[in-house]
């Protein structure tokens, strides 16, 4: 734990932020999806991006891969609006839904579409097949794969570019627990080598084995946000901590 | 640009959505022009103008087909979600309409030049079964065919435009059909009061450059140009609008 927190400390004093999320703010309309939000991540971390349902996580997801266009604020990747960058694929990673494929479409093809788009050579479409374990199944239909499998072809496109960044949105949702022990390793090995991870998460138990860094947002603001073992001290657990700043303590 | 047209190609091909639309059109296409060739009176066979109209069929649901083919590579994606993976590899999404418009482009002209050689050599066939003198030159068969790949080709960019601007799929198709299916006639009738002006309505620019309607149509070479134009200004009205709206 000790090394982690060192860590951290180090990315925090020595490298740019990955990620610059400031005074970010998303209205639809009269409604408020996410407020004055402001949160970096450094690289090398492994961050939960935590909050009940519709907190505004995914809309600040949304918002960070230029999917959607912020009312005020702004949200920066290296330095730079998501659509600005030249080359994405090989930078950031990312899977907002685990059902973004075309059922008729095998899971080796669509890969090769995203690969085609990204200028990527097809050796590596067979490269992450074999790393999400799906090069078996990769000449079948989307539509027969179970959700854990669409999870991991998701997974698979968004490491097609050997990116820096990975940002998942619920990536354990209908992962059996092989799988999600699977991925847990798998975000700490990227991680260590420099990378930095962005998950989002309700699963509180599972997600607090596997990040270094914590932000909880609530009604589209933040509520908390630093190293877990900071949030943590005292001997109380992730949910602790959640429940009592989202006011669903019972 | 080639990257991603091959990409859009792949996508073409990798799912059964392009066979069937295909299958469906040629078997549309043959319905069509046999009920025409054997269903109406031989008086009303006998003119070169009712046989265009005939052998016309080809052009007229090739291009509706490609209209159809050029909407769902883009609503397609959005109805399945493809197009957030889309646009995170291709952040610039006028790239990716454009890669869109072009590849639609290369498969509506297959479309047409298929539907409008169905169309001419099944019509043909039907006529003559039937003692039909033949009133059309090569060079007619040569308008009919080439100008059904061409206007095909041409609607298929339109409906990558108007998918691209609509985006929700049941409507955009709808839209689409009922627009050369229904609206257009109807504008350009007794009743809508268009009159002459309907001529230059994108339904009729279509079958002009296949060389029907000689004297109520325009020539082939307008048709283009103006079946030209309305494909440009559709895409590029799809492409600035889905740049601008965010992806749900």
């Amino acid at each position: 734990m000790d090394e982690r927190g060192e860590d951290v400390a180090a990315g925090n004093g020595a490298r740019d932020p990955v990620v610059t999320v400031s005074s970010l703010t998303k209205r639809y309309g009269g409604l408020v999806a996410v407020e004055e939000l402001t949160f970096s991540l450094y690289p090398g971390t492994v961050t939960g991006f935590l909050g009940p349902n519709g907190a505004g996580k995914t809309t600040t997801l949304r918002l960070l891969l230029g999917l959607a266009e912020p009312t005020a604020g702004e949200a920066l990747v290296f330095g730079l609006r998501y659509r600005a960058l030249a080359d994405p694929a090989h930078r950031i990673g990312a899977v907002l839904e685990s059902s973004d494929f075309h059922p008729g479409r095998s899971g080796r093809d669509h890969l090769r579409a995203l690969a085609l788009a990204a200028e990527i050579p097809s050796g590596r479409v067979e490269e992450v097949l074999k790393l999400v374990e799906l090069d078996e199944a990769a000449g079948r239909r989307v539509k027969t794969y179970s959700l854990g499998m669409r999870q991991r072809l998701g997974l698979a496109a968004a490491l097609l570019g050997d990116p820096e960044l990975l940002v998942l949105d619920e990536p354990a949702n209908g992962l059996d627990p092989a799988g999600v022990q699977w991925l847990r390793r798998f975000l700490r090995w990227f991680a260590e080598r420099g990378r930095t991870v962005l998950v989002s998460s309700h699963m509180l138990a599972e997600t607090a084995q596997t990040i270094d860094q914590v932000v909880i947002i609530d009604h589209g603001c933040l509520v908390a946000s630093g190293g877990l073992d900071d949030l943590t001290e005292g001997g109380r657990t992730l949910e602790d901590v959640f429940l009592e700043l989202t006011g669903g303590a019972s | 640009m080639r990257a991603l047209a091959r990409a859009e190609l792949l996508k073409q091909h990798s799912t059964r959505t392009t066979l069937g639309l295909f299958a469906a059109m040629i078997g549309l296409v043959l319905l069509a022009v046999l009920l025409h060739s054997f269903g109406l009176p031989t008086a009303d066979l006998a003119s070169s103008s009712r046989q265009l109209m005939v052998l016309g069929r080809g052009e007229f649901l090739g291009a509706l087909f490609a209209a159809l083919l050029g909407a769902m590579s883009i609503t397609a994606e959005i109805r399945h979600g493809t197009i957030r993976p889309t646009f995170l590899v291709t952040p610039g999404r006028g790239r990716v309409v454009a890669a869109k418009v072009w590849v639609s482009i290369l498969i509506g002209a297959g479309f047409g030049l298929a539907a409008g050689a169905v169309a001419a050599a099944a019509g043909t066939a039907a006529l003559q079964a039937r003692g039909i003198d033949l009133q059309l030159n090569r060079g007619d068969y040569v308008v009919l065919v080439a100008g059904s790949a061409a206007a095909a080709a041409l609607w298929a960019a339109i409906g990558v435009g108007v998918g691209a601007l609509v985006r929700n799929q049941v409507p955009t198709l709808i839209g689409i059909c009922a627009w050369l299916l229904f609206v257009e006639g109807l504008l350009a009738g007794d009743a809508g009061g268009l009159g002459d002006v309907g001529r230059f309505l994108p339904g009729a620019a279509a079958a002009a450059i296949s060389g029907q309607g000689p004297g109520t149509l325009v020539a082939p070479a307008v048709g283009i140009a103006l079946l030209t134009l309305y494909a440009a200004v559709a895409a590029l009205a799809g492409s600035l609008a889905i740049s601008r709206r965010d992806v749900g």
